[in-house]
């Protein structure tokens, strides 16, 4: 036990006199253990994690995809590949009776929403609710924290309107006021009573940055839509399903039994089966898929993203691990003399290993040790990138057990990796010969795989540089593609009238007022409402008929977007009218319905035709007259998530012209909830310093219950549409930024040695005639000569994960000439700087003391 | 050829300062063969470093033929000593990776000379040397006496009017030890100057001329009597 803690102390020592290699070979493996865990730390919390819920490998998703949020009719994937994921609560019903296997199948809303929630006087506040079936918590097996949780008796129509709070709900919003329980609480202004708190920790279904702060019962849906509800739409669907199996559950068997309910359900509406449906109902299936982790909409997001960053940063390691193992080598290499030494003092060979290897164990240590606080704060970090906007992340970023595991095991792999070679010389050294000072001589054969580590290193620094360059570029390409709107000094506001009680009627008074107060702020150039703004992520997309045409058949791609919006709307995002008229203060109920497309509608829906004066309906061919179009509007895009680099066809109606002639119990209450504006496009000549208080200030100052849900920049709501992209790139960026670093660390050390060794026969060319520029050549030439090896090792491997990346590309190719490029101009100058610097160091060398040390 | 005006040379540490030359005048004519003798630590490689050109840190006058060496700079006085001078070591210092042939092609390369030149030159040194049949080998594979050979041919290949030699024997056995310095006595005789440093009393007496230095004073300053047939028979 002494001898060892004498072993430490001589291993700390050695390691304080050379306070450089230490800090190098510390701050190396920091970097490369520190990236690791940090990126392992979140595969684990996201990719990895289970619901914190009882067995939850007996959780099965009825579904796979993520398809979302009200989807009428056949929803988009089920249309396209028959894969139905999402189901109306008909549905939901049919499926639970047909499939005794489920212990219990509970279902959950597809979105998660933000309500407007307020607690006896207090100010309403904007929070994000669920609807769930009563046999959620059941399923899920949680239990409460106070109180109780929802019973299936809750979720029937007659059932006194309950809610649960979830625990971080309960703090963040009520500070853990344990009165709350018992308590009435106004969601969308209506009463429920809190009837308890779920489990700490627990975050409901899915991992997601807006996490339900409540949940209420789905029969309750009808009490707080009023006459927007889609419950007893049996063609709506908005719901995933989520069960527990029996044990011993044929999950295969399952799958099909329940496919073939799905589509005896399908069978027998007739809506599904009109207009081509039956064609589409023997393709239609479910997919059962393991839940455990929760419905994957968030694992699905980031998945591919996260495992790159995994692959990445393990590249980061390995060169990490290079670069010690050259650095190791190096010092192995010129304590040979004192290892020569020892031996011929009697050292046994076993003692001169554990020495050695101590010494890796603490560098490797303390390494390991920093790399911890590394991953910590980076994976703070990340997580803060990746969701910015994130008030609550059911994630957490603190290292776990596994990644504590994972980390040390790194640490211990990469200390016997260390200790390898200058074992391995130690075990080569012939004492006599160290002693004599043969090893010192111009010869040196520890340089050649010190120099494959270069290379070897530069290969991989290739691979990164490009893949961050790839990256780097497609994130630019998405975020400077046109999006046909302006962005500067414009910001959004988003809030929630119905949320507020307002009922239709007392809109036209509500808008005029908030556009009367609003337009009077200071330096506003324009304010305007619309239902959605323009790349919020959220839009109303329907089934377009011109007048005279038959209705399209099932699947057919019939769908544009369209939107409410009021006169001043296309003005505030800097969008034209290209031919007809804009929206005035004259297109209300009392006048002709209009509505005003983008170019891509026309070409979509009127081609070759002039479409000022054609009518269009909607979703059937009665309602095909009811829009006049008065004007068409330059392209622009509404929303980024299905139309990545193309404009969708857009069409826009009134903010406050209501379409009556609806009969349709599902287009009745589109119509109406169409009526409520959710967004108002603030366009600010100069912004004033004080934006979101002045914007806050006038909301509440119209009615304190309008709960604001959101206020940001236009610029950043459009940026956030990229957060994901931002991350991958910048992160992809910073592991480039490591790779180069290190692998211009690592051909500096081996110059520097190459120097060091080579003092001698440096010394015998200047004497010899060798001129400063000539030796400085001589260094630089070896330098290189590892460089371009490396990058011929490199660009091949780099276009091969293009050629992978290349799903994650947007308008650049996976063999992007300019990103190679970049990536070994990039290099190239590193490695200049890193050679040119022993190499100005060898121009410098005396040959008169290097002949004479000699 | 060579005429030193009180040169010094010293090298500070910390506070102290140690002389290591003082104020030498020395003159070396054409075509001689001088060495320097002196126990160590007397000022000898410090003395040929500066004949060599290799050491700028001296004080005094150097004049190399009608070339006032103190008044050069750095790169003058490398370009000087690439022209006309040539070194020996007593280690050889031969590069390991480079065979005998490009061992000795190593200054021209430092000259800018064609191809076909240097190596007309290196052939007819390896041919003057009697090493052509050693020409693709590596130090490693020499004998010393070989090796210091090879050293020889290398500090020679460019015609250096001055070839300088620290302990060329050092390193030698006795028998390699008089086979070099005959080597030396025939390029002498051929018209090259040369400086020797020694300790050999033996070596010496090969020369025409000894120097001694005592604690960096030059102490002795003679003509080599002539050498007996005893001592070139040895």
């Amino acid at each position: 036990m002494n001898k060892l803690l004498f072993d430490i102390r001589l291993a700390l020592r050695r390691l304080r006199k050379s306070p450089g290699f230490a800090l190098i070979v510390v701050v190396t493996l920091a970097f490369g253990i520190g990236a690791n865990t940090a990126i392992f730390t979140l595969v684990q919390a996201i990719l990895l994690r289970t619901l914190p819920v009882a067995a939850p490998s007996q959780l099965y998703r009825v579904g796979d995809n993520n398809q979302c949020c009200v989807d009428g009719g056949y929803p988009e994937d089920a249309s396209k590949t028959g894969d139905f994921s999402i189901f109306s609560f008909d549905l939901f019903q049919h499926l639970k009776q047909s499939a005794p296997e489920f212990e219990q199948l509970a279902a959950m809303q597809a979105g998660i929403w933000d309500w407007t929630v307020r607690r006896g006087s207090e100010l309403a506040k904007s929070l994000h609710g669920e609807f769930v079936s009563g046999n959620y918590f059941s399923t899920l097996g949680v239990g409460a924290y106070e109180g109780r949780l929802f019973a299936e008796s809750d979720d029937t129509p007659s059932a006194a309107p309950a809610l649960v709070l979830s625990y971080q709900g309960w703090q963040g919003e009520y500070a853990g006021d344990p009165a709350i329980v018992g308590s009435t609480i106004y969601v969308q202004s209506k009463p429920f009573t809190v009837i308890g708190i779920a489990p700490r920790g627990f975050f409901g279904d899915r991992v997601t940055d807006t996490p339900p702060d409540f949940w209420v019962p789905i029969q309750t849906e009808p009490y707080v839509e009023a006459g927007q509800s889609i419950l007893h739409n049996a063609e709506s669907h908005w719901l995933y399903l989520l069960g527990r199996v029996k044990p011993g559950t044929n999950i295969a068997e399952l799958q099909a039994k329940l496919t073939v309910s799905l589509r005896q359900w399908l069978w027998s509406r007739p809506n599904m089966v009109a207009n081509g449906g039956s064609a589409l109902i023997p393709r239609q299936h479910v997919v059962l898929t393991p839940a455990g982790g929760g419905i994957q909409i968030l694992q699905n997001d980031t998945g591919k993203g996260l495992t790159l960053l995994m692959i990445l940063s393990t590249v980061v390691l390995l060169i990490a691990c290079a670069n010690i193992a050259n650095l190791m080598l190096a010092r192995a290499t010129t304590r040979r003399g004192e290892i020569a030494l020892r031996a011929a003092l009697g050292a046994a060979r076993p003692r001169i290993l554990r020495e050695i290897f101590l010494e890796s164990a603490v560098l490797a240590s303390i390494g390991g040790l920093v790399g911890l606080a590394v991953a910590y704060g980076g994976s703070h970090l990340i997580l803060a990138l990746a969701f910015p906007d994130a008030q609550f992340m059911p994630i957490s970023a603190n290292p776990s057990p596994a990644v504590l595991a994972f980390a040390f095991i790194v640490s211990l792999v990469t200390a016997i990796l260390f200790g390898a070679a200058p074992a391995w010389l130690s075990f080569h050294a012939q004492p006599a010969e160290a002693l004599r000072g043969v090893g010192r001589g111009t010869h040196d054969r520890s340089s050649l795989p010190q120099k494959s580590l270069v290379v070897f290193q530069a290969a991989l620094s290739v691979v990164l540089l490009a893949g961050a360059m790839l990256l780097t570029k497609s994130l630019a390409n998405l975020e400077n593609q046109n999006y046909g709107v302006v962005t500067t000094n414009r910001y959004v506001l988003r809030f929630d009238e119905q949320g507020a009680g307002y009922t239709l009627d007392r809109l036209p008074v509500l808008y005029r007022e908030i556009q009367d107060r609003f337009n009077a702020l200071p330096g506003i150039a324009s304010a305007s409402l619309a239902e959605y703004s323009p790349l919020q992520g959220e839009n109303w997309s329907e089934c377009v008929i011109q007048q005279g045409h038959a209705a399209p058949r099932q699947g057919e791609d019939c769908n544009s977007t369209w939107n409410r919006v009021d006169p001043q709307f296309l003005n505030s995002i800097g969008v034209p009218i290209l031919r007809g008229r804009g929206f005035t203060d004259q297109d209300t109920n009392a006048t002709p319905q209009v509505a005003i497309v983008n170019q891509a509608f026309v070409k979509k829906f009127f081609p070759n035709q002039d479409p000022i004066g054609q009518h269009f309906g909607i979703d059937r061919p009665k309602y095909s007259g009811s829009f006049e179009i008065v004007g068409v509007f330059r392209d622009f895009m509404m929303n980024l998530q299905y139309s990545r680099g193309q404009v969708h066809p857009v069409f826009l109606r009134p903010m406050v012209q209501q379409f009556m002639g609806f009969t349709e119990p599902d287009l009745v209450r589109m119509e109406t909830r169409s009526m409520f504006a959710n967004a108002m496009i603030l366009d600010f000549q100069t912004p004033p310093p004080n934006v979101d208080a002045l914007v806050r200030d006038t909301l509440a100052g119209i009615d304190p219950n309008l709960t604001v849900q959101s206020l940001r920049a236009f610029q950043a709501q459009l940026a956030g549409n990229f957060d994901q992209e931002r991350l991958v790139a910048r992160l992809t960026g910073l592991f480039g930024l490591l790779a180069l670093i290190l692998a211009s660390v690592g051909l500096y050390g081996v110059m520097s040695y190459f120097v060091a060794q080579r003092r001698a026969e440096v010394g015998v060319r200047m004497a010899l005639g060798a001129t400063r520029a000539s030796v400085v050549s001589m260094v630089m030439r070896g330098a290189f000569g590892q460089i371009l090896i490396g990058i011929a090792l490199g660009v091949p491997a780099a276009l091969v994960a293009g050629h992978y990346m290349s799903s994650q590309l947007f308008e650049v190719h996976g063999y992007d000439p300019f990103s190679l490029a970049c990536a070994v101009a990039v290099l190239a100058v590193c490695a200049a700087i890193a050679g040119f610097i022993p190499a100005r160091r060898a121009a410098s060398i005396d040959p008169m003391k290097a002949l004479r040390i000699e | 050829m060579i005429e030193l005006k009180n040169v010094e040379r010293s090298y500070k540490n910390g506070h102290t300062e140690t002389w290591v030359l003082r104020r030498i005048s020395l003159t070396v004519k054409e075509g001689e063969f001088v060495t320097v003798m002196g126990p160590s630590g007397a000022g000898k490689s410090s003395l040929l470093n500066v004949l060599a050109l290799l050491d700028d840190g001296w004080l005094g006058e150097y004049w190399f033929g009608e070339t006032p060496v103190h008044t050069l700079n750095r790169r003058q006085r490398a370009d000087l000593a690439r022209q006309r001078i040539g070194m020996v070591f007593q280690s050889y210092h031969l590069l390991d990776d480079l065979t005998v042939a490009e061992n000795i092609d190593l200054p021209l390369s430092y000259k800018n000379l064609p191809a076909k030149v240097r190596q007309g030159m290196v052939a007819d040194i390896l041919d003057r040397f009697q090493i052509v049949a050693k020409k693709d080998l590596f130090p490693s594979q020499l004998s010393g006496g070989q090796q210091q050979l090879v050293g020889i041919a290398r500090a020679v290949v460019h015609a250096p009017a001055l070839l300088l030699a620290d302990e060329p024997t050092g390193n030698l056995h006795s028998t390699q030890a008089r086979e070099i310095m005959e080597l030396f006595c025939e390029l002498n005789r051929q018209g090259t100057t040369i400086i020797q440093v020694t300790h050999s009393e033996e070596n010496a007496h090969y020369s025409k001329r000894i120097v001694e230095l005592h604690d960096g004073w030059l102490t002795r300053d003679e003509p080599v009597a002539e050498r007996t047939t005893e001592v070139g028979a040895k």
